[in-house]
């Protein structure tokens, strides 16, 4: 790793944290004109995390070195993957950490805190938040997996940068398996960020609470890094689908003129997933929890119709 | 010097250890202290020395192969420690020992109430039988180390002799392990008849011969006899009940070692001495694994017991395990040597990592146990401040077993992923959809057996006391947290030390007979990389860079947020009155799940009302009573009970109740069979 | 065996069947007790004598195993039994004696027939003494059949059992000194297990005749 890389490397590991409240402020404010309101502005996020920085914290007395600790832990965990994915170009390639399985877990290290620390209060939300969370985690990890395996047969490599270089390069015929695989990846993107029809981020009635059942007692700086974490992984999630399935334009190389365009790119294509994700936020109904099972294991099943046809 | 450390005479020292730790507490029997520290300081002697054994066996790669003639025919005490052997002697050793360490203050509990001779006798006895069972190289020789194994823990199961429930779990156990042991038998006679031995070595030269259907039929015969010991679904219906009547640090053995002797067999026969593995075994192997890892986490998810939950567990990675097997036999019936090397290595890679974070968790669950009176995990709540350091181990230990990165869990299981992955292209439709079908029910159970733990860990140490129990335990003494510390910083190393691990294991898989080496590389940074570069992953990397990370955006944070002020409050809630009955509850936590599967676990709910008036307007008091309709007993074991008592009862009429015509019935076979062997020449 | 000459071994093999003959005659539990001491002592003088071409401390510890417990630990738990239950008299028998003797006879000749030719491929030479040890077996266990009292059973089995330790003295099968411990060891533990079954059946049922036990049936 030459000293020329250095700058490349720290906007790799900055990009995702740097940006990803401004994706949830696009988000947010599509979804208000979809609303007829005028909306907030796009950077509101950022002030919001500003006014948390800036305010005391109470932390409850029931709570244990989990609840203090688990919100370092998961804003880490979501650095760590957010230096591990294809973002801009693909030589910066990662092997250590990059690999499918490993984002999936790391993901799943950040949704284990995030329960514990829902049961640590001992409030009466957090638990439920919890029991909700887990169990719609572990019914989304099949076809998680499934659809990034999909891909991974495809270009022979179970690297991420790896399959996006490969995905590039393909030719029509393996775009049936890629659809698929997208189609489901898509309904476990809105399951782990907190979308409709799962979650409904903006909640304050506990029946449709999952993820901000689990945030409710925390305060000050701790809910900034959570709130945080949850936009990392939501623009992480919206990275992945961008530049696994539709990676034309990610730059191969160190030059500033390919990364620079990458980086445009990756902007433009992030920005037409919010617009998509707010669409279909705005246009359904979040669905009863006991439908939720339905319709993830259709998100496994098409995964598995992908990868038979992957040859 | 290293030679001499894996010799026939270290072996036979270590016998005479164990030999010394199991009848020296008879003696002792009347000294409670006096046994207890003898008995557990020779298990740990005689463990280590297993340790040191086995440790240098698999370093150097010898083979210490050593034995005994007995005055009767067929039986030779024969022993070999191939590389197989020296491995899961290794880890019972590692795992006894901070066992043994572990019950050095836990059998206090017992002084005065039980027998401590007799503990420290059978716990000695079940340790060697098991070191017996892995490095025996004679069938019938093997069968006593069984046999033995099985009463050894058998007893330990009843130790609480007082108990109704442990007597019940006993006899269960004991109708199973014998009736596993039937089809064992089964199996090795099947072997002998072909090639007319019981050695292993001259059984692997000879069975070649074996007519296909002979060999289907050792397959089924051994699959249903190791399957009964290792807990495979539906054969497990023991496990459950067994694991935790037995004294914690008993239960962290036999769940975390002995079940693990019947895949040490498995792989033993179907990939070490049968050869040309047929394409079906591989596949069945697969769909039980999915099945048992799939049941098993969703039953555990069930249970309200904490010893239960984690026995269940164990039935699951033992599925997890399988699904590594099965898919080392596909490959081999492939003739795909390196990728049938890399599912064993990942299964025995599981093997091992399962018995240190299943030791871990019994041991802490024994503790908890001990310090609250109570199995029941809805009595429990807020023991991370009266107990922290037994719930970091504990979290450790629950971390591990959701396979979440960097401990060794993950490694393992990514091991077993990759292993599947590499079935999937290329193979006709039967094998890619059953390899499919594996990576799916994987997938579930990492996912399933995080929810799991989450629900276990949290109720148990997070947020208030829910009883009086919890309220008034308190944290263990030094040598039980110094064996849940060992153990836990095993794990942590296992996991940052993966890539070395394998390199050993591929040292393993290259001795058996039909594989060879793992394809695997391990680089720079320890990162380890399978078949070439299709997944390269780096545990210490992980490792590093979470914490890195963590670090970071806690001093940034720190900085940034320095004169803001913390202060401490009662649990918002929103504003409500925070009641202690608000919490979550075990119950509460887990019914989604199992209300989703319902289709498999069959719940059953009852719910029972006192009302205050004749007309039933007025409710008194409501009890609900959920739980699990135990498909098993009803559809697979009642009827073959009831069979089995209808074909018994027609046997009646011959009985008469009179010895002597019992006798007469002897003599007129006798003469009988006298005039037809005459008649024959 | 091969030095000892065939009268010597016929006086022996006498000295094994006329007690099993005898016990059949007997009413009294104690001479039947002394019958079974004098065919335990003649076949532990043949595993002595046995035991000269091929001597080994395995095979000198079998034969003092033999003695201790066939000739010494057997009947004293016997006379135990008798002594404490009173048990002096068994004469309650299916078929009475003179019947039973035609039964005797009916199995002698049985095994001095031609039935039993096969038996010649095992030792030409002994051919006699094979039919008389065979002999000895099917009377013990008819011993066991005729009689109604527990401890003549008992005695008929273990009758059976020196007939069979006989016959594979006569025969010349490989007598591995594990196998005679073992098969020691196991009469050691049976007549221990028998006596106090004994005994606790007595305590029960008020007497050892098996015909009182009506209530095992089934």
């Amino acid at each position: 790793m030459n000293m020329t890389a250095i700058p490349y490397w720290l906007l790799q590991i900055l990009l995702i944290p740097a940006l990803s409240p401004f994706f949830i402020g696009v988000t947010r404010r599509l979804k208000a004109r979809f609303q007829n309101r005028h909306g907030a502005s796009v950077f509101q996020p950022y002030r919001d995390f500003w006014k948390l920085f800036h305010k005391d914290e109470i932390i409850s007395e029931d709570a244990s070195w989990i609840f203090r600790v688990a919100p370092y832990l998961i804003f880490a965990v979501t650095l760590v993957i957010g230096a591990s994915i294809p973002l801009v170009s693909t030589a910066l390639s990662n092997t250590l950490t990059g690999d499918l399985l490993v984002v999936v877990y790391l993901i799943a290290l950040g949704t284990f805190f995030l329960a514990l620390a829902g049961i640590d209060t001992g409030s009466a939300f957090g638990g439920f938040g919890s029991s909700r969370e887990m169990m719609v985690a572990a019914l989304t990890e099949g076809g998680l997996v499934l659809s990034l395996l999909t891909l991974a047969l495809i270009s022979k490599s179970a690297n991420l940068t790896a399959i996006s270089a490969n995905i590039g390069s393909l030719s029509f015929q393996s775009f049936t398996p890629i659809i698929l695989a997208f189609i489901s990846f898509s309904i476990a993107l809105l399951a782990e960020t907190c979308r409709y029809p799962f979650d409904n981020p903006s909640t304050h009635l506990e029946l449709t609470m999952i993820h901000e059942a689990m945030i409710l007692e925390y305060s000050g700086k701790r809910l900034a890094l959570m709130e945080w974490a949850s936009a990392n992984k939501y623009l992480i999630f919206i990275a992945l689908g961008a530049n696994l399935f539709f990676p034309r334009g990610i730059a191969d190389s160190l030059d500033i003129i390919p990364v620079m365009l990458a980086l445009v790119l990756l902007a433009g294509k992030s920005l037409l997933f919010c617009v998509a994700i707010a669409v279909i936020e705005s246009s359904i109904a979040k669905l009863r929890i006991f439908r939720l099972p339905d319709l993830l294991f259709t998100s496994f099943v098409i995964s598995v119709i992908a990868i038979g046809l992957v040859n | 010097m290293l030679d001499f450390l894996s010799s026939a005479g270290v072996f036979d020292a270590m016998l005479a250890v164990f030999a010394a730790g199991a009848f020296g507490p008879l003696l002792l029997r009347h000294h409670d202290a006096a046994a207890n520290v003898w008995s557990n300081s020779l298990a740990i002697g005689g463990s280590g020395i297993g340790l040191i054994f086995s440790g240098v066996a698999l370093l150097k790669g010898t083979v210490p192969a050593f034995g005994a003639d007995s005055t009767l025919p067929l039986l030779s005490f024969s022993i070999r420690i191939d590389q197989l052997s020296a491995f899961f002697m290794l880890v019972i050793s590692l795992v006894a020992i901070f066992c043994s360490v572990y019950a050095l203050d836990y059998v206090r509990h017992y002084y005065g109430k039980y027998s401590i001779g007799v503990l420290g006798f059978f716990y000695n006895v079940f340790i060697v039988s098991m070191i017996l069972v892995v490095s025996a190289h004679n069938a019938l020789f093997f069968l006593i180390a069984w046999e033995v194994m099985a009463l050894a823990s058998y007893f330990l199961v009843i130790y609480e002799r007082r108990e109704s429930t442990s007597i019940r779990a006993g006899s269960l156990y004991f109708i199973m392990t014998h009736a596993g042991t039937a089809f064992i038998i089964i199996a090795f006679l099947l072997m002998y008849r072909t090639t007319g031995s019981f050695e292993f070595g001259e059984i692997r030269d000879g069975i070649a011969a074996a007519s296909p259907l002979v060999k289907n039929a050792i397959f089924i015969s051994a699959l249903i006899g190791f399957g009964v010991k290792a807990g495979v679904i539906p054969l497990h219906i023991w496990l459950p009940s067994a694991h935790p009547a037995a004294p914690s640090h008993v239960s962290a053995l036999m769940s975390g070692v002995m079940i693990k002797t019947g895949i040490y067999m498995m792989v033993r026969i179907y990939l070490d001495i049968l050869p040309g593995a047929y394409l079906w075994w591989g596949l069945a192997l697969l769909i039980i694994g999915a099945i048992s890892s799939l049941l098993g986490v969703l039953y555990a998810l069930s249970e309200h017991d904490l010893k239960r939950l984690l026995a269940y567990h164990s039935i699951e990675n033992i599925g997890i395990i399988l699904l590594g097997l099965g898919s080392a036999l596909v490959f081999s019936s492939y003739g795909m040597t390196t990728l049938a090397a890399l599912g064993l290595a990942a299964a025995l890679f599981h093997t091992m990592n399962h018995a240190t974070f299943k030791a871990l968790l019994f041991l802490g669950a024994g503790s908890v146990i001990a310090a609250t009176h109570t199995r029941d995990i809805e009595k429990y709540g807020g023991l991370i401040r009266l107990m922290p350091q037994t719930a970091l181990f504990f979290l450790i230990g629950s971390m591990a077993i959701s396979a979440l990165p960097p401990l060794n869990g993950f490694f393992s299981e990514w091991l077993t992923f990759q292993a599947l992955f590499q079935g999937v292209v290329g193979f006709d439709v039967i094998t890619k959809i059953t390899f499919i079908i594996s990576i799916g029910s994987l997938a579930f159970t990492g996912g399933l057996a995080a929810a799991c733990f989450v629900k276990a860990f949290g109720i148990t140490f997070l947020a208030r006391p829910r009883s009086e129990h919890a309220a008034q335990a308190s944290e263990t003494n030094m040598l039980p947290k110094l064996a849940m510390a060992g153990l836990a910083l095993l794990i942590v190393g296992l996991g940052l030390f993966s890539g070395m691990v394998l390199k050993t294991l591929a040292k393993v898989t290259g001795s058996m007979a039909n594989l060879q080496g793992v394809e695997a590389d391990v680089a720079q940074f320890r990162s380890v990389s399978i078949q070439n570069g299709f997944a390269e992953t780096s545990m210490p990397a992980l490792f590093i860079g979470v914490i890195v990370a963590a670090v970071a955006v806690t001093a940034v944070v720190a900085v940034l947020t320095r004169k803001r002020k913390t202060e401490t409050g009662p649990t918002w809630d929103c504003g409500s009155d925070l009641t202690p009955r608000m919490e979550i509850t075990a119950t509460g936590f887990s019914r989604s799940l199992i209300t989703i599967s319902r289709g498999v676990l069959r719940p059953s709910s009852e719910t029972e009302i006192e009302y205050h008036d004749a007309n039933r307007y007025f409710p008194k008091i409501g009890t609900v009573t959920m739980g699990l309709h135990d498909i098993y007993r009803t559809y697979i074991y009642k009827p073959l009970r009831d069979l089995t008592t209808l074909i018994a009862a027609q046997f009646t009429k011959v009985q008469s109740g009179n010895i002597n015509v019992y006798i007469l019935y002897i003599f007129l076979t006798l003469i009988g069979l006298l005039f037809f062997m005459d008649l024959q020449s | 065996m091969a030095h000892l000459n065939q009268q010597t071994l016929l006086v022996f093999a006498t000295l094994i069947f006329a007690p099993a003959v005898f016990l059949h005659l007997t009413n009294k539990n104690t001479s039947a007790v002394r019958l079974y001491m004098v065919q335990s002592s003649a076949i532990a003088a043949l595993l002595i004598l046995s035991s000269f071409d091929r001597f080994s401390p395995l095979i000198a510890i079998a034969i003092v195993a033999t003695v201790a417990v066939k000739i010494f630990i057997a009947p004293y738990f016997f006379y135990g039994l008798i002594r404490r239950h009173q048990l002096t008299f068994s004469v309650t028998k299916y078929l009475n004696t003179p019947v039973s003797l035609l039964v005797i006879a009916a199995l002698l000749a049985l095994t001095q027939s031609q039935f039993f030719d096969a038996l010649a491929v095992l030792s030409t030479s002994g051919e006699k003494l094979l039919r008389l040890a065979f002999a000895t077996i099917l009377i013990s266990l008819f011993l066991s059949i005729n009689r109604k009292g527990a401890l003549s059973q008992m005695l008929g089995i273990l009758s059976l059992e020196n007939g069979i330790v006989a016959f594979a003295l006569f025969a010349g099968l490989e007598q591995s000194p594990g196998l005679q411990l073992g098969i020691t060891f196991n009469i050691l533990i049976w007549v221990i297990i028998a006596t106090v079954f004994a005994s606790m059946i007595f305590r029960k049922f008020g007497s050892l005749d098996v015909t009182a036990m009506k209530k095992l049936k089934g």
